[in-house]
């Protein structure tokens, strides 16, 4: 994450119309918004293209922003947002069961098939989560935000966040450690 | 709540996104000026916000015309003595006495005689 500061020195050039600036916060923001919309989302184009519609949604709006305040959970807001958005217009997602070839395990002939077939699993998992908490947990374990942060982005009070996360984590690290066991 | 870097690392490689980061920039950068005219032009939301006090004020004419024009065309009440004058005399008492109903030709002559 990019320091305020510079975040903020870069939203007032954007304003003034320079295009480059709006460009160093693209560059500076596009893998944490395409990993959070893909949170939301679970497919990558889906994901891709909210987030570039948050980027953009948030071009416009960059004189609303208050430049007193961080500029990641202000922009992941919008991110978050578009990708809801995405997700309810088409509708699409529907939370499918975790896939009994993942859930079995099965040969695994190295290590890149080993992190390839972990990701899957993380995935069908998030998937299984409800869209606000693996949307916190990611934005928690993943992008670093606090939970105060993350109650402004997803505009709920600090203590839902703290219960969403908890339930988040726990679910995954059971995952995780029965793949770590898996794989002994 | 402490961090788990663990997770944090098989969740972020999980997540990542699978496509070039320098390509995805230049997709967004490329609807940058689209973007900030989307933004200038008014949008079908900002006619529709528009259009809608016009029907609000075109309905609350029609209401006033209506309320308007009703007040002018209807009558001022009568009171019932003013009702009741025409009938005043034989008429009135035949019509109050009588033990079948009147006949019309009595309610009319006494009429005529109030004129």
């Amino acid at each position: 994450m990019g320091s305020s500061e510079d975040d903020a020195a870069l939203v007032a050039r954007t304003v003034a119309g320079d295009r480059a600036a709006f460009g160093v916060l693209v560059e500076r923001y596009a893998g944490q918004a395409r990993r959070v919309a893909r949170a939301v989302l679970g497919d990558p184009d889906d994901a891709d293209d909210a987030a570039q519609d948050g980027f953009l949604s948030a071009l416009v709006k960059l004189s609303q922003y208050d430049s007193r305040r961080p500029f990641g959970p202000w922009l992941m807001r919008i991110v978050a947002n578009a990708a809801t958005d995405r997700r309810r217009r088409r509708n699409v997602r529907r939370v499918e069961p975790l896939d009994a070839s993942l859930v079995g395990g099965g040969p695994r002939p190295d290590a890149a098939a080993v992190r390839s077939e972990l990701g899957d699993r993380l995935r069908a998992a998030l998937k299984e989560l409800p869209e606000r908490r693996r949307t916190a947990v990611v934005l928690f374990d993943v992008e670093g935000y606090s939970h105060a942060e993350i109650a402004r982005i997803l505009g709920i009070p600090e203590g839902t966040v703290r219960s969403e996360v908890f339930h988040g984590r726990r679910r995954l690290r059971t995952l995780l450690a029965d793949w770590k066991e898996q794989t002994r | 709540m402490k961090e788990d870097l663990e997770l944090r690392a098989a969740l972020k490689a999980a997540l990542e996104p699978p496509g070039d980061q320098a390509a995805f920039v230049a997709r967004v950068m490329a609807q940058y000026d689209q973007a900030l005219e989307r933004a200038t032009i008014p949008t079908l939301d900002v006619l529709a916000s528009w259009f809608r006090p016009g029907i609000a004020a075109a309905a609350a004419a029609l209401i006033a015309g209506f309320l308007l024009g009703r007040t002018v065309l209807t009558p001022a009440p009568a009171s019932i003595d003013a009702a009741m004058a025409p009938l005043e005399g034989p008429g009135l008492a035949a019509l109050v006495t009588a033990p079948d109903p009147p006949d019309a030709s009595v309610v009319f002559s006494s009429l005529v005689e109030q004129r």
